[in-house]
């Protein structure tokens, strides 16, 4: 029974490995490769083992797309985390069809891409848009505030897009925060603000990294968001990468820089694990 | 086991990959917004040939197109000036058969043996476009006649460019005096500096639909490909029009057949059907780019004839730029890019 189990484990798991080895991890190694090549006058591949791509991004130039992309994927996490916290305690206290209901609405601009949203930012957001001329119209304000072309605009486009990616894992977590320990907390005297730092916030550690990843590393790389929202001022790495593939037709560069941030991104995800893992056997203990 | 999978895989690839040649189709990849859709379908409907039609929005793009399809894939490309130079010494080109396109000398004598393909061995111009600058003139008075011009403070975040490194770096050395394609370290220093302080007028870099920008207020002044600018000059009139006195940057797209093209007698009957006076007219009053085929100048209506961004005159044409291949040096000038933003 058990053979016959593992058998068809590994049949039905097949397809999966079957994608991650021809989708995944052969264009990798393909880009691994490239990074360590040359490139020529037209563009072109030249096979010589070169560390000098990897060199070519130890420049302040780099170093500040590589800064400037930190910091905005840092802020919309941070944003993230801020909204979604209370809107996950809120939705925790309502009746279960309730939170389904709103779990839906939170899934529901998937359906439509996400260019397409990104796009309906700028009816918003731009120098008459709505919210300006609703501002103007009431007298609020004399003159358009500028919510776009911006880092403002750029952290709203990220935040926008990405919160959904905050919300679910962390209120799978929340979700099943025991509410005794809140009472409990209660009972021992805590405000508000302690209980959520004390006991909410370790309980669902776990969540709240997974949602920081989630949010993080995508935001690294949106680089259309920063072009439409950004007017295309700030160059992420996104836009550096796409730059080598297309523009500076330097493909071994883009695929260094390519290299770079996945190790970047697994530092994090290791960092995560550690994390997390701790988490668990606290969870355990209790 | 593994090996069985990897064997089934190749099998299905290859036979995924092998269809048969249909007589009656071309596989054309061109510009995203460049010909109307009832083009296509009228010359579908005149000529019975199925138009597979796949589009690109940079030379770049079509190039890695061309070079990662298996030959054959495409029959038909519209690759601009420095990009068919590039694209002959790579060998990705077909040498054109001109007995087969029977309107060749629609397109006019001085768009014919241009310096990127001297006897139109591989490519023949469809239409040409220029860079031009946009003023509204409702809300800016001052005189503009140069890039220079920009500069001035008052035009604080008031100004969209194109997100095309080549076409804005290749303003700032014009603007300081040295050619678009300079390569030397020094001029793109200047450069440098020169567009860090333009960039403090910038509200945005784009080249999707820089129009939009002043249809909706956003900006008063642009640089822009003519047909964009025509159009936004089209819906408001307050719009100027100026050449640039440093001389615009042009860029000429041309038909040309990628190599091992499979169906090229139906790519050149689509050729010849473009080349039509009549056709070209309703292709270039829609996308109204600078018109080269001298059977539709006949035909044009006052609108585009009229529109200072679509008619560009031949003078300006002749004191343009071309964008040229400048070699490695493109790795600096990405770097400067970088700096900038």
């Amino acid at each position: 029974m058990k053979n016959s189990n593992s058998i068809f484990k590994k049949i039905t798991t097949i397809p999966l490995k079957f994608y991650a080895g021809i989708l995944i991890f052969l264009p990798l190694l393909y880009i691994f490769i490239l990074s360590f090549f040359r490139n020529d006058y037209y563009g072109g591949i030249i096979p010589d083992f070169t560390f000098d791509n990897y060199r070519m991004l130890i420049d302040v130039v780099y170093l500040k797309v590589f800064l400037q992309s930190f910091l905005i994927a840092f802020i919309t996490t941070f944003i993230c985390i801020c909204i979604s916290y209370p809107f996950c305690l809120i939705i925790k206290t309502k009746k279960e069809t309730t939170q389904k209901l709103i779990m839906t609405f939170v899934m529901i601009p998937f359906l439509t891409n996400s260019l397409i949203r990104t796009y309906g930012w700028i009816v918003l957001l731009r120098k008459n848009g709505v919210i300006n001329q609703f501002l103007m119209g009431t007298h609020l304000i004399s003159s358009p505030l500028s919510l776009m072309y911006n880092y403002f605009g750029i952290v709203i486009g990220m935040v926008y897009t990405l919160l959904p990616f905050m919300i679910l894992p962390l209120n799978s977590a929340v979700s099943k925060l025991d509410d005794s320990l809140l009472d409990a907390s209660k009972d021992l005297g805590a405000n508000r603000l302690q209980t959520f730092f004390k006991v909410v916030v370790p309980e669902t550690l776990p969540g709240l990294f997974n949602g920081s990843l989630m949010v993080f590393i995508p935001a690294i790389g949106l680089f259309f968001i920063s072009d439409i929202l950004g007017g295309g001022k700030l160059m992420l790495l996104g836009n550096l990468i796409k730059n080598q593939f297309l523009t500076a037709r330097n493909w071994p560069f883009g695929a260094a820089i390519s290299i770079t941030l996945i190790i970047i991104t697994f530092i994090f995800v290791k960092l995560y694990k550690k994390i997390g893992g701790k988490m668990d056997d606290l969870g355990g203990g209790l | 086991m593994k090996k069985i999978v990897i064997l089934l895989v190749i099998i299905f690839l290859v036979t995924g990959c092998t269809s048969k040649n249909d007589a009656g189709v071309v596989n054309i990849l061109n510009w995203s917004s460049y010909i109307p859709d009832s083009v296509i379908l009228d010359f579908e409907k005149e000529t019975g040939i199925k138009v597979n039609y796949g589009t690109y929005s940079s030379n770049e793009e079509c190039l890695a197109k061309i070079q990662s399809a298996k030959p054959g894939t495409y029959d038909l490309i519209f690759p601009s000036d420095y990009m068919i130079e590039l694209m002959k010494k790579r060998n990705l080109l077909e040498p054109l058969d001109r007995e087969k396109i029977l309107n060749w000398n629609n397109i006019a004598d001085n768009y014919r043996r241009l310096d990127y393909d001297k006897e139109n061995k591989y490519s023949l111009p469809f239409l040409a476009a220029t860079t031009v600058i946009v003023v509204n003139r409702e809300h800016i008075k001052d005189t503009i006649t140069s890039y220079q011009d920009l500069l001035k403070p008052e035009y604080k975040n008031n100004i969209v460019l194109l997100d095309d490194q080549r076409i804005v770096i290749g303003m700032a050395l014009q603007a300081l005096g040295y050619d678009m394609n300079e390569t030397n370290k020094e001029a793109l220093k200047d450069a440098k500096e020169w567009l860090l302080k333009l960039k403090e007028n910038v509200k945005a870099f784009d080249s999707d639909s820089p129009k939009t920008f002043f249809l909706t207020n956003e900006v008063d002044i642009g640089v822009m490909w003519n047909a964009e600018a025509a159009i936004a000059k089209n819906k408001n009139p307050n719009l100027e029009v100026i050449y640039p006195k440093e001389g615009v940057a042009i860029s000429i797209d041309n038909f040309a057949l990628p190599k091992g093209a499979k169906h090229k007698e139906q790519a050149y009957l689509f050729i010849d059907y473009i080349l039509r006076p009549e056709v070209m007219q309703e292709i270039i009053e829609d996308y109204p780019y600078k018109n080269v085929n001298q059977a539709t100048n006949l035909l044009l209506s006052s609108n585009y004839l009229n529109n200072p961004a679509s008619n560009i005159p031949d003078y300006v044409i002749k004191n343009g730029h071309f964008v040229n291949n400048i070699g490695d040096s493109i790795l600096d000038y990405d770097k400067l890019w970088a700096e900038i933003k």
